[in-house]
């Protein structure tokens, strides 16, 4: 059952991180060159954020992966010999 | 020279190109705008090669096809081989 999701996940997954590439495009490259009282720069938040969103997002990212080790590591220890 | 070498060589070059242009040193006048796109460029550039892999893992995702006949003729093998070794004694 769960092959027949697979394309809907591939081309979900294809579609949001276009999304994602051209809003952070336009924010990030285009935005500076458009003056400021036109009507775009109201759906984007202020250019800081374009910075602070991603590093917070790293940050979580490696303490995620940190995390997962670490209990996998813990659960895969072998019960310690008691020695005479 | 090693490809690890190479890389760092490259990220070198193009991160004091980049901090060259960027923060604002005294005789060079780049329009305000360039210097307002240019200076996140490290940032962007991560979260594009970011969403470029995230593409490409759900397109392969997306395309990776089934070999339904490969599959039964695997099943018809692994039968085959279960059938054999209960005929030699082997128990499971």
């Amino acid at each position: 059952m769960l092959q027949h999701a697979d394309p809907v996940v591939g081309f979900g997954l294809v579609a949001f991180s276009l999304l994602l590439f051209v809003y952070y495009t336009l924010w990030i490259i285009v935005l500076p060159f458009i003056d400021s009282d036109h009507g775009i720069h109201q759906y984007f938040l202020p250019r800081e954020y374009a910075v602070i969103i991603p590093m917070v997002a790293g940050l979580l990212l490696l303490l995620f992966i940190g995390i997962f080790i670490t209990v996998v590591m813990w659960k895969s220890r072998k019960p310690a010999k008691k020695l005479d | 020279m090693t490809k690890l070498g190479q890389w760092l060589c490259g990220l070198a070059l193009l991160g004091s190109a980049w901090a060259a242009l960027a923060l604002a040193p005294p005789g060079l006048r780049l329009p305000a705008p360039c210097r307002q796109a240019l200076l996140p460029l490290p940032v962007y550039l991560l979260v594009a090669f970011g969403c470029y892999s995230l593409a490409t893992v759900g397109y392969r995702l997306a395309t990776f096809n089934d070999c339904e006949e490969a599959a039964a003729e695997l099943q018809e093998h692994i039968s085959a081989a279960r059938a054999d070794l209960r005929r030699r004694g082997l128990r499971f």
